[in-house]
């Protein structure tokens, strides 16, 4: 198992032993799949802990997995360090056993200073109370005494922007308004480590950048973070360091950035093995044929080269060779783009029919293609859909999910998109 | 930023806590006074979002030892129920044995719903969790603080004589309220895993009145008597009444001896809850 290892980081704080707030050393937790297995198991913990035996826990019962296996990362005043993972990689885990709420089977966790988790934002909220009873409430939960939460109380409520509305009930505000308010009280209890797990999703997109300047206020402040995102710009903003979790273990942890590209690169690896160029598509058989079909899908250049990786900021061509069956009035073609490291999102979609450029095609095959003159993707890995349809809706042959990465001249996968650029300079 | 604890350090390790009895005795006696502010927050907030929903209030804190001494003094009155001799004129002697009644099963249930209702919580944020039992026994004062208000104008009403002990009262009250926690914070982490412990506190409850001198008077003969004597409620239900009227107690050694029971228990629940507290919550979390 990998040791994690921060010294490489420039910005690092200087080692100083008073400085580290967090360590977790060689940290397990086991789970159960069955319920009711699981609350018995509960009541045996339970008693092997009043009796006094419970020791470190290395062996598993019948129907228990590790949901976290040997876990170690340390964290110094001022840091922050984004966790990566596939869902139930065992982030969560980790977070709930630093702040405390459930122990670990093996290892130790050691916490210095003030813990607030920002997963449950608004717990104990009761919608019949206003606003500013909430607050109280809630703040108090945070463990926050009646007089700091007097003395944060007005900067909480122009944090959220609630206004005037701070004296109505709370189940009469807006989904978004309810969370900016549990995000504010969250965020102004001052913490010495902060826990962050996919919050920062709250609100529009306005309130969501004040959020990350407030967290970045607090990080210069002498706050540390633990970040759980799968949205990889928040990681990269903010942490410096990243560490990356698979099934329970520690797979590899130092710069946020190098977390993040091996990380995307193994969310792919697991799912299906690159496709090679140009992509053949079986053969249909005319009875399972809409009236043409997709035989191959593949990239060329400029000079009409085929191309395996496409390269950002340079001219493509995407093509589809297709087969007509019949005689068909208005041909068209989309595509559609896909992030899967952006939780899937739709990177790109373009349609022939949407551009009023359909085909009227005789039977026979053809090459579709669609000229991009600088391919606007930046390097890393997408899948590819097409769809092949008469007019705008009927679908004659569709593929989806074809894997394909974009490479890039130079390390530019910041930002959304590649722009096309000239620097010019002109004495005046 | 906030340096309020520079020194303080928490680990957290899988061994268990009973192994450093000391450290563990500490940090409950500090989690019980940093458990007071939220304990009071989470009190003020659960009573008024109960008031504020209801239109009737505080009401319905009235209604249900009036109509149970309605009934019970029509059916008496109607010689359909045989009670025997009261030391107090049976509607009196029922409203106020009732309101004790209720009293200790507010707190014997109390621990185990503000676990349940506060799942949710408990499952994300860690904080004492000493405050929400707390926040239920402040929950259970106020009841009865209503409660007393209906006691007074009944005794007024009825021109009941009141000795001078019942300055003592609330002690046996308070031990009264301690039997109830102590067994319903027992059972709180138990009743957070399955629900039938809820369920089975309903049906015991329902037996344990009919065991209690609370709608007749104590027996003094037979194989129920004996059953009635050995419920740790009925003496220190008893005196807690004998104490607000007669001044007389029929029963002070059995009221020590629940006394002490309730105290130890309680001490030893607030243990048990402690431990196990973050064994349930890594349970009922998804």
């Amino acid at each position: 198992m990998m040791e994690p290892q921060f010294d490489d980081l420039q910005d690092a704080p200087l080692t100083r032993g008073d400085d580290i707030v967090l360590s977790v050393k060689g940290v397990s937790k086991k789970f159960c799949r069955s319920l009711k297995q699981s609350l018995f198991y509960g009541l045996q913990d339970i008693g092997a802990e009043l009796i006094g035996s419970r020791q470190q826990q290395r062996t598993l019962r019948p129907n228990e997995f590790w949901a976290l296996q040997n876990v170690s990362l340390t964290l110094r005043r001022g840091e922050a360090v984004g966790l990566v993972g596939a869902n139930g990689s065992g982030k969560t885990t980790l977070l709930r056993m630093i702040s405390g709420l459930i122990k670990p089977d093996s290892g130790t966790i050691r916490v210095r200073g003030r813990v607030a988790p920002l997963i449950a934002l608004g717990a104990g909220f009761s919608p019949i109370l206003t606003g500013r009873e909430n607050i109280y409430a809630n703040m108090s939960i945070l463990g926050l005494s009646t007089a700091e939460i007097d003395a944060r109380f007005d900067q909480v409520v122009e944090f959220a922007e609630i206004g005037e509305a701070i004296d109505a009930p709370v189940q009469s505000y807006s989904s978004g308004m309810a969370a900016r308010l549990g995000f504010a009280c969250a965020i102004h209890t001052d913490p010495d480590i902060l826990l962050i797990d996919e919050v920062l999703a709250v609100g529009d997109a306005r309130f969501r950048s004040k959020c990350e300047r407030r967290l970045s206020e607090l990080l210069q402040q002498g706050t540390s973070f633990v970040l759980v995102s799968h949205f990889f710009q928040g990681i990269l903003n903010i942490c410096q360091t990243g560490i990356y979790l698979a099934q329970g273990r520690l797979m590899a942890s130092g710069s946020a950035r190098d977390i993040m590209d091996q990380y995307e690169q193994d969310l792919f690896s697991v799912k299906r093995e690159r496709a090679a160029f140009p992509f053949l598509l079986p053969p249909k058989s005319p009875q399972d044929s809409a009236g043409a079909d997709l035989v191959s899908i593949y990239f060329k250049d400029a000079v009409g080269r085929l191309m395996e990786v496409p390269v950002s900021g340079e001219p493509v061509y995407i093509c589809v060779r297709c087969k007509a069956l019949r005689p068909l009035n208005a041909l068209s073609l989309f595509v559609a783009i896909y992030q899967p490291a952006k939780d899937n999102s739709l990177a790109l979609h373009m349609s022939s029919a949407y551009d009023q450029e359909t085909f009227a095609v005789s039977p026979g095959e053809y090459e579709l293609r669609v000229f991009l003159p600088h391919l606007g993707l930046l390097p890393g890995s997408y899948t590819l859909n097409v769809y092949l349809k008469e007019g705008s809706l009927y679908v004659l042959d569709a593929y989806e999910s074809l894997r394909f990465s974009v490479k890039g001249h130079e390390k530019l996968n910041r930002g959304q998109y590649y722009q096309p650029r000239e620097w010019q300079i002109t004495p005046k | 930023m906030s340096n309020r604890y520079p020194e303080s350090e928490v680990i957290y390790t899988p061994e268990s806590r009973l192994r450093h009895p000391w450290q563990l005795i500490r940090a409950m006696g500090r989690d019980l006074l940093a458990a007071r502010e939220l304990a009071w927050r989470l009190m003020v907030r659960d009573i008024s979002s109960q008031y504020r929903q209801s239109f009737l209030g505080i009401f319905w804190a009235f209604v249900p030892p009036i109509v149970a001494a309605a009934g019970l003094t029509l059916a008496s009155n109607a010689d359909i129920l045989n009670i025997g001799e009261t030391d107090l004129p049976y509607p009196v002697y029922v409203l106020f044995s009732m309101s004790l009644w209720q009293t200790f099963v507010e707190s014997l249930n109390g621990p185990v719903q503000a676990v349940i209702a506060a799942k949710p919580m408990l499952a994300r944020i860690n904080f004492p969790r000493e405050a929400i039992i707390l926040s239920q026994l402040g929950q259970v004062g106020f009841n009865f603080a209503i409660k007393l208000l209906l006691i007074v104008s009944v005794f007024l009403w009825f021109k009941i004589p009141v000795a001078a002990t019942v300055i003592l009262a609330p002690v046996a009250l308070l031990h009264l309220v301690a039997l109830g926690t102590a067994v319903g914070l027992l059972l709180a982490p138990l009743g957070a895993l399955y629900e039938d412990v809820p369920r089975g506190l309903t049906l015991v409850v329902s037996a344990w009145l009919f065991i209690t001198p609370v709608i007749y008077p104590p027996p003094q003969t037979g194989l129920f008597s004996y059953l009635v004597r050995l419920n740790p409620v009925s003496p220190l239900l008893v005196t807690t009444r004998e104490l607000a009227t007669t001044g007389v107690l029929s029963a002070p050694v059995g009221f020590w001896l629940a006394s002490g029971l309730a105290i130890v228990g309680l001490g030893a629940s607030w243990l048990l809850y402690r431990i196990a507290m973050p064994f349930v919550i890594e349970r009922i979390s998804a």
